[in-house]
């Protein structure tokens, strides 16, 4: 992971969460709409603004989608193959060369939001847009699973040391997925367990104090340019 | 927003727990998207995102499981690091392999629902081989309809082609993760009731 919160002064540090999702969900429903050279064209510049507003460089962004690119790239190769003559068929090629091409695009905005978004941010924006205890319990889930994460990392990091010190690694392939997950999850669900009772412990409710999340001057463009963007996907 | 004094409601205990095991849960599935072991049958290697989808279903039933999964999705879209290689973010869920992610709380749900015989969970997790592995195909199945549709939408490729670029190599791995989901469900270091 190289691509996470950091803080800054940027133009995208400063808008509220809700107003970042927005623009990203605008963004790729405008890139599934116009996957054609001229707009995607377009949507590059977008992006590219996107990105310097945000301090984050193509490389970076890049780097951390590392793993989707052999699927990027299979995708044209695959289309563009044939059975039969003619064998090679440039225009299906082509055509899923710009399908890739638009999630690349949508891969830059999203590592834009991750650098700019703190987790707490991006909490109260999920309760403030999903109503009632639905919205609560994803948000507190959320901040649960971010929590956990690391720990649980680091259970598993043990467990394979552990294993691989008594030669587990010359074992068989499911002996191997057993030992590691069956260790893994009975730490996880004592760490469930405890960690339930200390929620009760602590007066666990359903209305928690999230912090004040307000539009400001400068989410205007950025929304009026989300709302732009849905309107030529639409027309 | 204020902080809210008047009328605090407090969560019951039974949610409570089931919230704190589907955090868990989807937190050890995001954790196993970092534990691979190389593949004997392809050159893609195994990663064990999937058993946690398995193990949510079985374990947590229909309802929680699919929460679970859902928790595990919204995570991964604000930014922790849970899916596939360490990668978040929204782009994550609409990028190739997205259509595999969006599938995890379907599956769950699917798999819990006939772990457990409907939605509601029963007391103990049921062990019966059959049950477990037809489960367990139902919800292998709900995955890869999901993501290869998903690539092949995203991609812009007919449907055959985007299982030949995103699914034959992985669906042979499948079989031992579900050996593997077995022997956890029925070991005797695991007592979810």
């Amino acid at each position: 992971m190289t691509l996470s919160y950091r803080p800054g002064d940027s133009l995208a540090h400063r808008l509220d969460p809700r107003t970042k999702l927005a623009f990203q969900v605008a963004f790729a429903v405008a890139a599934f709409a116009h996957t054609t050279p001229k707009g995607l064209l377009a949507l590059s510049g977008v992006a590219g603004v996107v990105l310097a507003s945000s301090d984050v460089s193509a490389r970076e962004a890049l780097v951390e989608y590392r793993f989707v690119f052999p699927f990027l790239l299979a995708g044209p190769l695959l289309s563009a193959a044939a059975l039969g003559p003619p064998w090679i068929r440039w225009q299906a090629g082509f055509d899923s060369l710009l399908a890739s091409y638009r999630v690349v695009l949508v891969l830059f905005v999203s590592a834009a939001y991750l650098r700019t978004t703190p987790v707490r941010d991006s909490r109260a924006a999920i309760q403030h847009l999903v109503p009632g205890k639905a919205g609560q319990l994803l948000g507190t889930g959320v901040g649960f699973v971010f929590r956990f994460l690391p720990v649980l990392q680091a259970d598993l990091r043990r467990i394979r040391d552990a294993s691989s010190a008594r030669l587990g690694d010359q074992r068989g392939l499911i002996d191997r997925m057993k030992l590691v997950s069956i260790s893994g999850l009975s730490r996880a669900l004592s760490r469930a367990d405890r960690f339930a009772l200390a929620l009760r412990a602590r007066c666990f409710s359903w209305n928690p104090t999230l912090p004040p999340l307000s539009f400001s001057r400068a989410d205007v463009p950025v929304i009026v340019g989300s709302v732009g963007l849905l309107l030529w996907a639409i027309i | 927003m204020s902080t809210d004094t008047a009328s605090v409601e407090l969560v019951g205990e039974e949610t409570a727990e089931n919230v704190a095991r589907a955090a868990l849960l989807a937190a050890l599935t995001g954790a196993f998207a970092y534990v691979s072991f190389p593949n004997p049958l392809s050159p893609a290697p195994v990663s064990l995102q999937v058993l946690g989808v398995f193990l949510a279903g079985i374990l947590l039933g229909a309802v929680w499981g699919g929460v679970s999964m859902a928790l595990y999705l919204v995570t991964g879209a604000v930014g922790a690091p849970v899916f596939a290689g360490g990668s978040a973010g929204v782009g994550a869920l609409l990028g190739p392999t997205g259509g595999y992610l969006w599938s995890y709380p379907v599956a769950a749900f699917a798999i819990g629902a006939i772990v457990h015989g409907g939605v509601r969970l029963r007391n103990r997790v049921p062990r019966g081989i059959p049950r477990l592995v037809g489960a367990m195909a139902v919800g292998t199945v709900v995955i890869y309809a999901f993501g290869v549709v998903g690539m092949s939408l995203v991609l812009g490729m007919t449907l055959q082609k985007a299982f030949v670029a995103g699914a034959a190599a992985f669906i042979p791995a499948e079989a031992f993760k579900m050996a593997a989901a077995i022997g956890v469900v029925r070991s005797d270091q695991i007592t979810a009731e």
